[in-house]
């Protein structure tokens, strides 16, 4: 077993410095970076989102929040305001009539803001696929980032889904695209 | 004040208990045998008896397959459009050669919902990394080998007989 193996620190090289003062800067424990990517890494590390809960997968959403599952660790605290929010989870069924409210909750949210479908019927209908009163996928009426299936998604395939947000922002904060 | 210290001694009195938050990115969780992630479909078991999709309460499974020259049903294309997929059991309760199977995958989330559409290759590899298919791979493993040991048991028992009648036989002859 090699447990003595050295942790080895990217060699970072900074744009416009030479080499000894990047090293300076490195052990200096100074961090640089683009400002996109800083506000990619602080916004990726305290998203908070709506407190959205349309059915059952609101039980489990409460479930990854409470002290078992702890979305606390990730700086994910529930808000009860659209206007103190990041991300919304829609978690449940999305009806007809709740359509035009969905919409404008999300419009009501401060910019940068993400969605994520949370669940079968949130996705493309669930259950409810063949009902003439349910909105077939939440991307109907908004851009949703991440899909988590699962009918419910336990807590951890939504603590999963999360993290998958996350990268998506961190990813995009340095000028890349996701890739679908 | 002392309504504030009461309150104190409960939050106090939790410090000492033990943590029970799991640590998920890092540790993984523990499902129980039964726990319904995505399917695993083995197209050797199938016989294209159709009830898979005939039970499904959303039609999320989809199958063709063929008649080969010993009129035995093989599987063509097998697809589950997972975005309307409840993992409600029944398609695995239903099939007599166990062709469909629960695995204890969970981490499904994506950014597309194309990716949702699991088709016969995505669910055959679906074994490789999750658990039940190979704790059922090690049962069948294990199985195996003992039906070897036994056979192998028989046939020197066999060979001990052969051998002691043949002997006899031979001194028969002298």
């Amino acid at each position: 077993m090699e447990v003595n193996q050295k942790v080895q620190l990217p060699t970072i090289e900074y744009e416009g410095f030479t080499k000894e003062e990047s090293a300076e800067l490195r052990r200096a424990g100074v961090v640089l970076g683009p400002l996109e990517q800083i506000k990619g890494w602080a916004r990726s590390n305290s998203l908070w989102p709506l407190t959205f809960g349309l059915a059952c997968c609101a039980i489990e959403m409460m479930g990854a929040g409470a002290s078992h599952y702890d979305l606390d660790r990730f700086g994910i605290i529930f808000r009860a305001s659209p206007r103190q929010s990041d991300v919304m989870i829609v978690a449940g069924t999305v009806t007809k009539k709740m359509g035009p409210l969905l919409r404008r909750l999300y419009d009501q949210m401060p910019e940068p803001k993400w969605v994520v479908a949370m669940g079968s019927c949130a996705t493309a209908g669930g259950p409810y696929v063949r009902s003439y009163s349910v909105v077939k996928g939440v991307d109907q009426i908004v851009p949703v980032d991440v899909y988590v299936p699962g009918c419910p998604p336990s807590p951890v395939a939504l603590i999963y889904g999360l993290n998958k947000l996350q990268e998506k922002i961190r990813i995009e904060a340095s000028g890349k695209k996701v890739s679908s | 004040m002392f309504g504030f210290l009461k309150g104190l001694s409960v939050t106090f009195g939790q410090m000492t208990k033990k943590k029970l938050t799991l640590q998920y990115p890092e540790v993984k969780p523990e499902w129980p045998e039964r726990f319904r992630g995505i399917h695993q479909f083995i197209p050797e078991h199938c016989i294209v008896c159709n009830q898979c999709a005939r039970i499904c309460p959303t039609s999320c499974i989809s199958l063709s397959g063929n008649r080969d020259e010993n009129k035995k049903m093989h599987i063509d294309t097998y697809d589950i459009n997972f975005e309307i997929c409840i993992l409600c059991d029944l398609c695995t309760e239903v099939c007599p050669t166990e062709a469909i199977l629960m695995t204890d995958q969970f981490e499904l989330a994506t950014y597309s919902r194309d990716e949702l559409y699991k088709d016969i290759h995505w669910l055959y590899e679906n074994h490789v990394k999750h658990g039940n298919y190979q704790q059922l791979q090690a049962a069948k493993v294990q199985a195996a080998k003992e039906a070897e040991e036994k056979a192998k048991a028989a046939e020197t028992e066999k060979a001990t007989v052969e051998a002691s009648t043949a002997g006899s036989d031979k001194g028969g002859d002298a």
